[in-house]
Formats: structure tokens, C-alpha cells, sequence
């Protein structure tokens, strides 16, 4: 069984690769290659799986997911430049799918008991998202 | 890193729900209103799901501009503002329902798809097709079957 919890930021970002070209970045990432950043408002969604606890109904607390997803991302995400505040976006291209895997890598250790995080799927805009499940 | 990436693209058409191997009767009862003789429109939108392994280098699972030109060639652009009864082969013989479309837009997609990404791209896993916030068809690469995701009735 699989449960998730939505959560929001807002922060900006620029797109190149210091591996690549210029012209390169600007073929690659399009007006996301902007020097200057740009930003999104992102929506992410945080799913666990598990079986629900016999007593409590609940496979986790989900005051509890909010409580790490606001510790562990949130506080660290919302309202920043991911390239300069936010590690390791300094060497890493802040693209949906580095910030997808950043965020389970931030959110993973601290799920525990019967639950174990299942999926990452942030939203860069409506249309496009990405989905990451911890695999390699 | 293996990652899903989804992109969300919309059209608008036209099209009957009508069978020749049905008596203009049972068409009316199996299609409703979207039997209209007329025909009728929706504001398709059409999501497609890629799954593939980060490049460690752009920090992308595909080249977006690549998808969209993909999607724009092979089903955006002949379908945009048509009658898909009249105007799109594979619905002369088939009926255009919500599962036959998302069929039909797979089926492109496939085709194309090794020519869309020569250098090697993510693996096309899902077609996911909406007709109505309603009505929504899902194919997926490993099941290879539809599942029609209809609240109410089919294909309106």
C-alpha cells in the first residue's frame, strides 16, 4: 500500500553544465541555460509503502512525514538560488531529476518503522515532472 | 540513476464513435451520444512517461527538445484541429475511442522512436490519454494492454 503527501517550494535555478559549451547549454536546456536563473513554484510528491499499523490505521505518521519533509527540504529548499544555497547543486546541474534524487537521498533515512519511502515525483510546472524511486 | 520523467502535451479533434459491424442501433447504444452523426470535439491531452538513467553530464533522462519534436511529428501535428474519422488512416477502419487513440499514439511513438533519439534514449513507458477529466486511458510498456479509466461511461 502506498501513501503520499504534497508538499510545496519555491525557489530558482539556473541550468548549465560547466562540462559544456555555451552553445551547448543553450541547445540542451533552452531558456533554462538563463546566466541570471529563473524560478518555479515546484510541487512535490512524497510517497511511502507499507502496511497500515493494526492499532493506528497507519503505515506513517503523516504529521510525521511533513515534520521531516519541512526539516529536511523544505527549510533547505523554499525561497533559495538551488545552485549557490542548496549542496551539492554548486558542482551538480539543478535539473527536475538531480533535485528529485537530492530530495530522496535528503528524505529516505529518516523514514522508518513500517513505512519505507517509495517515490519522489516533483513538478517543475503541470506539465512536466519527474518521478525517482531509489532506483540505481 | 533510473528516473521516470513525464510531459504533459494537449490537441484538440473531432470524432464519431460509430462501428460497421454494429446495427445503427446497437451503435447507439453502445456509444451514447458520441454515436452523433455529426460528430463531436475534445481537448485531448496526452502524457508521456520516459524512463532512463541520468546523463551524469546534462543531469537529464531525455532531451526534451528531442520528446517534444517527437511528440509533435508523430501525433500533435497530424492530429491538431482534424477529424480523426476523416483524416487520420488508421480511424477509417477503427473507431476512434479514448483506448483506440492512446493506442494510436503508442503505436507512432514506437515507430519513431529509434530515429527520434539516434543517439540512444529513455525507454517510452507509458501513453497516458485523456479525453475528459473523466476518462483517461493508460498504456503501459510492460503490460502492453489498456486499462480505461472510466468513471462513467465510454468513450463520450
Amino acid at each position: 500500500m502506498v501513501i503520499s503527501k504534497r508538499v510545496e517550494f519555491s525557489a530558482s535555478h539556473i541550468c548549465r553544465s560547466a562540462q559544456l559549451t555555451d552553445a551547448e547549454n543553450e541547445r540542451v536546456y533552452g531558456p533554462a541555460a538563463n546566466p541570471l536563473g529563473h524560478g518555479h513554484n515546484y510541487v512535490v510528491d512524497v510517497a511511502v509503502e507499507g502496511e497500515p499499523d493494526p492499532v493506528t490505521g497507519m503505515i506513517l505518521d503523516l504529521k510525521r512525514l511533513r515534520e521531516i519533509l519541512e526539516d529536511k527540504v523544505l527549510s533547505v529548499y523554499d525561497h533559495r538560488l538551488l545552485n549557490r544555497e542548496v549542496e551539492p547543486f554548486e558542482t551538480v546541474v539543478p535539473t527536475l531529476e538531480n533535485i528529485a534524487i537530492d530530495i530522496w537521498n535528503r528524505v529516505a533515512p529518516h523514514i522508518g518503522g513500517r513505512a519505507r519511502l517509495y517515490s519522489v515525483k516533483v513538478f517543475e510546472t503541470s506539465e512536466l515532472s519527474v518521478d525517482y524511486r531509489g532506483e540505481p | 540513476m533510473t528516473v521516470r520523467l513525464s510531459k504533459r502535451y494537449g490537441f484538440a479533434a473531432s470524432h464519431r464513435l460509430h462501428s460497421p459491424a454494429l446495427t445503427d442501433e446497437e451503435n447507439r447504444e453502445t456509444y451514447g451520444k458520441c454515436n452523433n452523426p455529426y460528430g463531436h470535439g475534445h481537448n485531448y491531452e496526452v502524457e508521456l512517461t520516459v524512463r532512463g538513467t541520468v546523463d551524469p553530464v546534462t543531469g537529464r533522462v531525455v532531451d526534451l527538445a528531442l520528446l517534444d519534436d517527437v511528440a509533435e511529428k508523430q501525433f500533435l501535428a497530424p492530429f491538431r484541429h482534424r477529424n480523426l474519422n476523416e483524416e487520420v488512416p488508421a480511424f477509417r477502419t477503427t473507431v476512434p475511442t479514448t483506448e483506440n487513440l492512446g493506442l494510436e499514439v503508442d503505436r507512432r511513438l514506437r515507430e519513431a522512436w529509434p530515429g527520434a533519439f539516434p543517439k540512444g534514449g529513455p525507454c517510452l513507458e507509458m501513453v497516458r490519454i485523456r479525453e475528459t477529466d473523466r476518462n483517461i486511458c493508460e498504456i503501459s510498456a510492460k503490460a502492453e494492454k489498456a486499462v480505461l479509466r472510466a468513471e462513467e461511461k465510454p468513450g463520450t
